[in-house]
């Protein structure tokens, strides 16, 4: 670690009080205590005295580009993020949902994020493996360099070894365990519909109860709506409480959208999603 | 009537309860465990602390059908589905659990108006209530003991079973488990020791310590009415929720429900499915008016439900401390810290 969770925590605490302070914005969104150290929840500061509730540790996991789209339009707002996050928020400028003026990045580099479920850490196997945020106003640590880069992809090796009738089972043995409880979409920082189509009545588009169609529908519909837009955060997977590994899907997705247009989501607040993008010499490896 | 059996020779007991009728029992899965009906006797397992989904799904399944007909054709034609159990056997409950079919009762046969599903799966059951392991510490999100529930507690089971050691304790509490206790013949006499140690168990459990605050009913019901419009207490406490369904999807004592019509070609079925008050589309009106459009409105709704609102109708707090809500939240919200910061912080004051 190049710099101690300990010490991002007080840059996070010294900084979200300064933009307080000096009206610059009215909200930070960042990390405040839970109900215990390895439990710790989004929290919002809105006073400069509130950043002494802030905490940040190796289970702030949490997206908090997630909360963006729940403040009004032009409501000025500082949020912590980690690369993966960051990401988020780049992705919800290209699609206009906020204003890059509206948003204060507080840039956090780190590596070795931690499940609190399971303990494992999440760096490349659920979410996108960089370490450093791609774009910051500022940085709350010192950018991480000289350790091992993994690819978000490798996780995908057994995955990738089905066929596509093992893969249908696969997901739909997955999907059968689901219980739509909607965690997942609304962890989800793209997942900003409203209202979302499953929840539509007229059509109606799948059916509520938890059964494989309608769970289909759904999940399959959502995978879908993210082609390009997913920033591979991994949110999904760890909001689901029986555990269905979504992130195979999405970074599955992702990886075939990098190859085909050359463009990661949330990486430039210049880019357009590549699914919005019509380019001449687009791939047409979809249509072959 | 005290029994007892090795806990290696759980699967002979499970074998038999499976030829009596239906056994639902704690199974381990790719997240944790779940009450599953058991087809494999060896599935049963014991070494769980508690479940992801409470055992309410044994009386009130996320879907129920209801009526199944087809559509362009009378309604003389439809049939409504009949329930036909066989005995049912949920094993392994632990004692706060127990306490939340109580609170259910309440809600689905209590108020006059009787649900006949809830009522006949409730009947059809045998309860085998699980004592937590007193040598375990308590999970951090866990606070049964502030809702004044042992760990050890025997009341609402018709058998409450103690571990000790290689053996499981089975005693009988009402008389349709010492009915069946008496069937069960693979079980042998327990010996005078077992049952001091059946005693001291029960009473110890009283001492073992979850999260503890002092929580009075109707003083607490007082403190929700008076911060009800408190907007800021709200929104303060809800800056995290996400608005999912996670934590009523696994409480044992939430309790709403949709009837959904799903037809599929001609074919449909009248059905209800969970729903929960944190969906943004549960108070949606037929004019496309929504009174609750907040997050905090919804969050509110839900611990208010609980401890303010159950407690005026029907006096009770409509929570056993489980930790369900607080243990799967996606953002760790924690219903323990909210009604500790209601009851006695009264931080809005500062404001």
């Amino acid at each position: 670690m190049t710099s101690s969770f300990k010490s991002i925590e007080e840059n996070l605490k010294a900084e979200a009080g300064k933009l307080l302070e000096s009206g610059r914005v009215e909200i930070v969104l960042a990390y405040g205590r839970g109900y215990d150290e390895n439990h710790p929840m989004p929290f919002v500061a809105k006073h400069p005295s509130d950043v002494a509730n802030m905490v940040f540790n190796e289970y702030c996991i949490h997206n908090l580009a997630r909360y963006l789209v729940r403040y009004p339009r032009g409501t000025k707002i500082a949020v912590a993020v980690k690369a993966a996050d960051c990401r988020a928020v780049i992705q919800l400028i290209q699609e206009e949902k906020i204003k890059r003026d509206d948003v204060v990045f507080l840039g956090i580099p780190v590596y070795g994020m931690k499940n609190p479920k399971t303990g494992e850490i999440i760096d490349s196997k659920t979410t996108c493996g960089m370490y450093n945020p791609v774009l910051y106003d500022v940085l709350l640590g010192e950018e991480v360099h000289g350790q091992k880069i993994v690819s978000p992809y490798d996780v995908l090796a057994d995955y990738e070894a089905m066929d596509k009738e093992a893969r249908w089972a696969f997901w739909k043995k997955e999907f059968d365990r689901c219980i739509r409880c909607y965690a997942c979409r609304k962890a989800c920082p793209m997942c900003y519909c409203d209202p979302c189509f499953i929840d539509q009545s007229k059509p109606r588009w799948g059916d509520k109860s938890p059964q494989s169609h309608g769970n289909l529908m759904y999940h399959l519909t959502r995978f879908h709506h993210l082609a390009g837009r997913c920033i591979d955060c991994g949110e999904c997977s760890r909001a689901c409480p029986v555990d269905i590994p979504l992130y195979l899907f999405h970074k599955k997705v992702a990886k075939e959208c990098e190859e085909m247009f050359g463009q990661a989501a949330g990486m430039s607040i210049d880019d357009k999603p590549a699914l919005v993008n019509f380019r001449v010499d687009d791939s047409d490896k979809i249509l072959e | 009537m005290l029994k007892k059996t090795a806990i290696n020779k759980i699967s002979e007991l499970a074998a038999v309860l499976m030829e009596k009728g239906t056994l639902l029992a704690p199974v381990k899965e790719a997240a944790g465990f779940n009450f599953r009906e058991i087809s494999d006797a060896g599935q049963v397992n014991l070494h769980f602390h508690n479940t992801i989904i409470s055992p309410k799904s044994a009386f009130f399944p996320q879907m129920e059908d209801f009526v199944r007909y087809q559509t362009g054709k009378s309604i003389l034609e439809a049939a409504p589905v009949e329930l036909n159990l066989k005995p049912v056997f949920l094993f392994g409950v632990r004692p706060c659990d127990v306490k939340s079919f109580e609170i259910m009762d309440i809600h689905f046969s209590g108020t006059g108006a009787v649900d006949p599903y809830w009522k006949k799966r409730r009947e059809a059951a045998t309860i085998f209530g699980h004592a937590f392991d007193l040598n375990e510490a308590a999970d951090p999100a866990e606070f049964y003991h502030t809702l004044g529930i042992g760990a050890a507690d025997p009341q609402g089971s018709d058998i409450f079973m103690v571990t000790k050691d290689n053996d499981l304790l089975f005693k009988s509490i009402t008389p349709k488990g010492k009915k069946l206790l008496e069937e069960l013949t693979m079980l042998t006499e327990a010996s005078a020791g077992d049952r001091k140690y059946f005693e001291d168990y029960i009473a110890r459990g009283h001492d073992y310590k979850t999260r503890f605050a002092s929580v009075e009913p109707k003083a607490i019901a007082t403190e929700f009415e008076s911060i009800f419009d408190n907007r800021e207490f709200w929104k303060n406490v809800s800056n995290a929720c996400l608005s999912c369904g996670v934590c009523t999807f696994v409480c044992p004592t939430c309790y709403c429900f949709d009837i959904c019509d799903e037809t599929l070609f001609n074919k449909g079925t009248r059905r209800r499915v969970w729903d929960a008050c944190m969906f943004t589309d549960f108070t949606l009106e037929a004019s496309g008016h929504n009174p609750r459009t907040n997050v905090y409105q919804r969050l509110r709704q839900k611990i208010c439900h609980k401890y303010s609102f159950s407690i005026r109708k029907y006096g009770v707090i409509s929570c056993v401390g489980c930790g369900r809500c607080t243990r799967y939240c996606p953002v760790n919200i924690d219903i323990f810290s909210i009604v500790e910061q209601a009851v006695k912080a009264k931080w809005y004051k500062r404001l």
